[in-house]
This record gives C-alpha cells, sequence and structure tokens, in this order.
C-alpha cells in the first residue's frame, strides 16, 4: 500500500490533524496565553472547511472497508460547514469565565465526533460503521456532561452514553447475526446474499432498533428530550443537527446497500415509525415550555420527516435527504443560535420569556423568525423546497397516504412554531428581556445561517449538484 | 481440538443466555455501576458470537475476531467515559441510583 | 453429543444440585446464634461500617489505566505480524503510540496524576 492512496481519506486525516494541533496547543501553551487557542480552533477548522472543496479522488481502501464517492465527500461538506457554524456560536459562551479552563477539550472533542461521522459514512463494512459510530457518540456524551457544574448536563450525559452503549449492543447482536448468516462484514459482499428468511428479518429488527435509538425515532426517542434539556445549548445544537443529519444519512446508505433485497419489510417499518415519529413528536412538542426541550421533540419530528426520504429508496429521496440536510443545518442552527444569546446572556429558556422580543432586540426575532419559517416550510426560505422535495421522493413510490400524513404533520408544527412567532412579536411583557449587543462571531454565525437559508432557497444549482451525484452512484 | 466437542450451539446458548440476562439487568437495575455492567455483559455475548460464528462456521477469514478485538477496546473506552460521568453525578446528587437522578422530566 | 443430551444434562445438573440443598436443609442439624451472622474479619468483631467509601481518586487512575490496558489489544497482533507488514506498519504503530502519548500528557498537565 503505497501512501498516496491515504490521500482518499483526505477529510478525516485534516480533521485528525487539527483535533491533534489543538491538544498540543492546550497541553504546552501556558496559561495567560489560552485565550489565542479559540482563534487558532476557528481559523483552522474553517481552513479545513476550505480544503474540503478540493476537488478529491474517489475510491476504496484497506480493502474496501474505507469507501469514498462524489456523494460522501458533498455530505461530509456539508457537515463541515455545519460544525463550522456551532464552533463559531460556541464561541462567546466558550469565554466566559466557568470555561476558561477547559474550552480547549470542547474543540478536542467536538471535532473528534466529527472525524467519527465521517468515518462512519464512508463505511464499507460494518466493523468500520461502528467504529465511526462509537467514535462519534462517545465524546458527544462527555460533550453533553461539559458542565460540570451543572446537575443536569451530568444527567444527561449519563442518559446519552448508556442508551447509546445499549444501542449499539443491541444493533452489534444484529450484526453478529448477519455474520453468522452470510459469513462477512462488507456491504458489498452482503447485499446479493441478503435472503429472506426468518433469521434475517430477527439480525435486521435488531440492527434498527439500535439505529432508531441513535437517531432518536419513537418508540426510542425517550432519551432526546432530557440529553437534549441537560447538555449546554450549543452542544444541542450539534446533537439535533449534525449528528442527527449524519446519522440518518448512515441508516440510508446501509438501507440501500445492505438490505435492498428484503426492502419490502424495511418500508413497513419505516411506514410506521415515521408516522408516529412525525406525529408523537409533534405533539409533545406543543406541551413543552422550555424552549430547549420543544426544540428536541421539533427535531424528533424532523427526523420523522428524513424517513419520508428513507422509504423513497431510490435517488430521488437520496438526493432529497442530503439537501433537506443542508437545509436543515442552517435552519437549526439559526434557531439554536438565538436561543443560546439569549440563554447565555439572560439565563432564560422558556416561551414567556420571549414576549415583546422584538422590541428589544429587533434583529435577533427576525433572524429566529426566518429559520422557524423555513423549519415549518414557508414558501419562500429554504424548508419550504426540502420538505417539497423529500414529499416528491416518497410520492414516486406511491407512499400517498404518508405524504397526507405528513402534510397534516407540517400543519401542527407550522401552529406551535407560530406560537413562538406570535411571542416574540405580538405579546406584550412587563419585563421583556434586555437589548444585547452581540459580538462578532455571534454576528457571524447567524450570519451565515440566514445567508445559507435564503442562497439555498434560491439557487437551484444546489439541488442539482447533489442530485447529480447522487444519481451517479 | 474444539470441534470434536463441545457443539456450536452450546455456545450460542451461552450468548443469548448473557444477552438477555444484560437486557434484563439494563433495564432492571437501579444503580448506575450495575446498569454498566449489564451493557458490558451485552457487549461480551456479542464478542462470543462473533468468536464462535468465525471459529465454527468461516475459520479461514479473521473477520469476527478483528470484530471482537474492536468491541473490546471500545467498550472499555466507554466505561472509562461512563464511570468517570458517574463519578460527577455522585459529586452533584450524592448517589449513584437512578431513582433519585431525575432532576428533569416531562 | 446432540441437543437433547444437553437438555437431559441440564436437568441432571439442576436436580442434583438443587436436590442436594433442599435434602440438606430438611437433614442436617441446624444452631442459631450472632457470631455466625457476623461477616468473617480475622475473628475479629468489625469495626464501623463495611461500606466504606474509596477515595475517588482511585477511580481517576483506574481510568486512565483503563484506556492504557486495554491498548494492548491492538499493539498485540501487531507485534506478532510485524516483521511481514514492514515499515508501513511501524509508521503506523508510531503515530497510534503519538496520539497515546499525547493523551497521557493530556492526564499529566491537569494534574490527574497526582494523588492528593
Amino acid at each position: 500500500m503505497n501512501l498516496n492512496s491515504f490521500l482518499l481519506m483526505r477529510h478525516e486525516i485534516v480533521l485528525i490533524a487539527v483535533a491533534l494541533i489543538i491538544l498540543i496547543a492546550e497541553i504546552f501553551t501556558s496559561e495567560q496565553n489560552k485565550g489565542r487557542i479559540r482563534g487558532l480552533a476557528i481559523i483552522l477548522f474553517a481552513l479545513n472547511t476550505i480544503i474540503g472543496f478540493f476537488p478529491a479522488t474517489t475510491g476504496t481502501l484497506f480493502g474496501g472497508m474505507f469507501t469514498t464517492i462524489p456523494l460522501h465527500i458533498v455530505v461530509k461538506n456539508i457537515l463541515n460547514i455545519g460544525t463550522l457554524i456551532v464552533l463559531i456560536q460556541s464561541n462567546a459562551w466558550l469565554k466566559t469565565e466557568e470555561n476558561s479552563d477547559k474550552f480547549p477539550e470542547f474543540y478536542v472533542l467536538l471535532i473528534s465526533t466529527l472525524v467519527g461521522m465521517f468515518y462512519m459514512i464512508s463505511a464499507g463494512d460494518f466493523l468500520m460503521f461502528y467504529l465511526g459510530l462509537e467514535l462519534a457518540t462517545i465524546p458527544l456524551a462527555a460533550l453533553v456532561a461539559y458542565d460540570r457544574f451543572r446537575s443536569q448536563s451530568a444527567e444527561g450525559g449519563i442518559k446519552l452514553i448508556l442508551s447509546s452503549a445499549f444501542s449499539s449492543g443491541i444493533m452489534l447482536y444484529g450484526i453478529s447475526m448477519i455474520y453468522g448468516m452470510y459469513g462477512s462484514i462488507y456491504f458489498d459482499m452482503l447485499s446479493p446474499a441478503m435472503a429472506m428468511n426468518s433469521l434475517t428479518i430477527l439480525a435486521f429488527i435488531f440492527f434498527f432498533a439500535g439505529m432508531a435509538f441513535k437517531i432518536s425515532l419513537v418508540p426510542f426517542h425517550l432519551w432526546a428530550a432530557d440529553v437534549y434539556e441537560g447538555a449546554p445549548v450549543n452542544i444541542t445544537s450539534y446533537l439535533s443537527v449534525i449528528s442527527k443529519g449524519a446519522a440518518v444519512f448512515i441508516l440510508t446508505v446501509i438501507l440501500f446497500k445492505v438490505f435492498p433485497t428484503i426492502s419490502d419489510l424495511w418500508q413497513k417499518v419505516v411506514w410506521v415509525i415515521a408516522v408516529m415519529t412525525m406525529t408523537i413528536g409533534n405533539l409533545f412538542a406543543i406541551r413543552q415550555q422550555n424552549l430547549k426541550r420543544f426544540i428536541a421533540f421539533s427535531s424528533i419530528s424532523q427526523a420523522g420527516f428524513f424517513l419520508l426520504g428513507v422509504i423513497g429508496g431510490n435517488e430521488m429521496g437520496m438526493t432529497a435527504i442530503v439537501y433537506y440536510m443542508l437545509v436543515y443545518i442552517f435552519s437549526n442552527l439559526g434557531v439554536f443560535g438565538v436561543i443560546a444569546i439569549i440563554s447565555n446572556k439572560s439565563g432564560k429558556e422558556n416561551m414567556d420569556d420571549y414576549n415583546g422580543l422584538y422590541h428589544t432586540n429587533p434583529m435577533l426575532s427576525l433572524t429566529m423568525m426566518l429559520a422557524l419559517f423555513s423549519l415549518a416550510g414557508i414558501p419562500p426560505v429554504a424548508g419550504f423546497f426540502g420538505k417539497f422535495f423529500l414529499f416528491t421522493a416518497a410520492a414516486q413510490k406511491g407512499f400517498y397516504i404518508l405524504v397526507l400524513i405528513a402534510t397534516i404533520n407540517t400543519i401542527i408544527s407550522l401552529y406551535y412554531y407560530l406560537l413562538i412567532v406570535k411571542a416574540m412579536f405580538i405579546n406584550k411583557s412587563e419585563n421583556p428581556i434586555p437589548y444585547f449587543k452581540s459580538d462578532f462571531y455571534t454576528k457571524l454565525g447567524l450570519g451565515i445561517c440566514i445567508a445559507g437559508l435564503v442562497i439555498v432557497g434560491f439557487a437551484s444549482g444546489i439541488w442539482e449538484t447533489i442530485s447529480k451525484l447522487a444519481f451517479g452512484m | 481440538m474444539l470441534n470434536a466437542g463441545i457443539p456450536m450451539e452450546a455456545f450460542l446458548v451461552v450468548s443469548t443466555l448473557m444477552f438477555f440476562a444484560g437486557v434484563y439487568g439494563f433495564l432492571t437495575r437501579r444503580n448506575l455501576i450495575t446498569i454498566l455492567m449489564s451493557v458490558e455483559l451485552i457487549l461480551n455475548s456479542v464478542n462470543i458470537n462473533f468468536l464462535v460464528f468465525n471459529r465454527f462456521l468461516f475459520p479461514d477469514k479473521l473477520q469476527g475476531h478483528f470484530f471482537s478485538l474492536f468491541i473490546i477496546a471500545i467498550a472499555a473506552a466507554e466505561a472509562a467515559v461512563a464511570i468517570a460521568i458517574i463519578i460527577n453525578i455522585y459529586r452533584h446528587f450524592n448517589t449513584i441510583n437512578v431513582e433519585d437522578v431525575d432532576k428533569m422530566r416531562y | 453429543m446432540s441437543g437433547e443430551f444437553l437438555i437431559l444434562f441440564f436437568i441432571v445438573a439442576v436436580v442434583l444440585v438443587g436436590g442436594a440443598i433442599i435434602f440438606s436443609n430438611y437433614a442436617a442439624p441446624t444452631s442459631e446464634n450472632a457470631v455466625k451472622h457476623d461477616p468473617y474479619e480475622c475473628g475479629i468483631p468489625t469495626k464501623g461500617l463495611t461500606w466504606l467509601q474509596f477515595n475517588v481518586g482511585y477511580y481517576l487512575f483506574a481510568i486512565i489505566f483503563l484506556v492504557f490496558d486495554v491498548e494492548i489489544v491492538f499493539v498485540f497482533p501487531w507485534a506478532v505480524v510485524m516483521k511481514d507488514l514492514g515499515m508501513s506498519a511501524f509508521i503506523e504503530i508510531v503515530i497510534f503510540f503519538f496520539v497515546l502519548v499525547l493523551g497521557l500528557m493530556y492526564a499529566w498537565k491537569k494534574k490527574a496524576l497526582v494523588w492528593e
């Protein structure tokens, strides 16, 4: 094996290098120079994002364990952009006194999870997939428990690590059954051999239950709300956007690549799970007063919408998922950016606290409104097209009832997203949240989100690029 | 030789029992450390599965062995992080009983 | 040996072991006194609670030890076939150790190795 072939893993190697440089900087810098690591981390990560866009070679490594195709590179770049926004948004929070002794770890852990997701996306066999999955979840648990002076943070961390360990145990049991039957863990060798028999079905159910835990699909969603509420806001945004998007993508890839011969079975399973996830996520979201919990449930129901693309089971569905992931990153990070600013500056996280926000912080309210409209799928912004393509993908395969249920759920979600908009613009408040002056990084983070929402909504070229790449696979 | 003695089914019975003992323990135990031990039980039962399938069905390829090696290493990393968080929980709540760790509810 | 034998063996084991316990329960003479219920502690009565709290520092060392202990899982297979794999495998293991040593240095810097 020559060293040139390692260039196939360029995205991963650059990320690992960034994480190691930050770790070395953390070990060897003196206390008074530590503040510079924040700037260094953001610059390095921005460089990494730019390098990601250079044309890359495709192929396989390690005897098929690792594959890259153009679509993988697109997804990795999208995740890079999302993580860059998260890093920029969290800058203000990391500057606070309580984080002064541990912020470099934040970067190292966050980048490690991203490396895990990249390996998971490029996995060509179950071993690489499992390694990537664990690399993506174990540091995340440490990040959720990052705020060590708040007891909810530790509680969320233990709930995440235990439920994810349990779910990967169940998933591995399914994988071991598949290995026992077909004698291989390589995706390419498994898919032609896969046959419909009871042991395969059992193995598939174990595997799917494990994955559903990770994406927090109903009925495996119970950990999600507590973890999202317990984690620091910036981590919650990362969890609900980046890590969920990557997991949905890899679930789709595995369903297409490994289980195409039993697609009749998994389409039924996905159908039921999608309906339950959308509906129950929505119904719980209406009841919430805490905005972090509210977004947690709304993101559970968004995962249900992702499943519409999964059930499509063709290139159209794949494209719709990747496109919606891009849209979802911008909209959800926009919402979380505003929530994070308000929670960090005033400590308020409840919906009533947002009453009259427009009169004190007009820019923040407008940002929040645009992002919420996008999540709800109101036409001018990108979210509408994202949902539209997902619905089209499912309708093409003839799942009309599912699309109908999804449309009803969109209307329900519109109701509760508009509740927040109403609180900000119409409701009067005795003591509204005072005006904040945001620093440069905060403005930059929100600016990227808004620009992304508008550009992705109006530039049809992005859809066509993704579509071309997906059809090429 | 191993093949002459114990049949493959015997190993699989052990691993299945271990798996469900782990699931049962995870769902019913109240002590966080014991829950963690239940998870390890599940992972080890998967290890047995992989090794047994490798040894009896596909002895010429070592994929099952690789897989179980990696599971062992990752289980250790998982345990390290989980124990670190449990220590932190003990500092906050003064207990590691799950029923008392319930600041957040629906 | 087929499945039936396994079941038979299991039943025989349960009957023999369980039967012995139940039989001895009825047949053996029993006597009760306080000393019998003491935990064995070299014949000396125990002082205080036996459920002692350990210093949390033990756990910290255990965590660090755990990670460096399990890494041998990867090094051992490498060592067995090192000669066949040649230079590239050697470079890979050096990178592996480099990352591990960074972790150790990090623990050192954070004063996790100091016993308080």
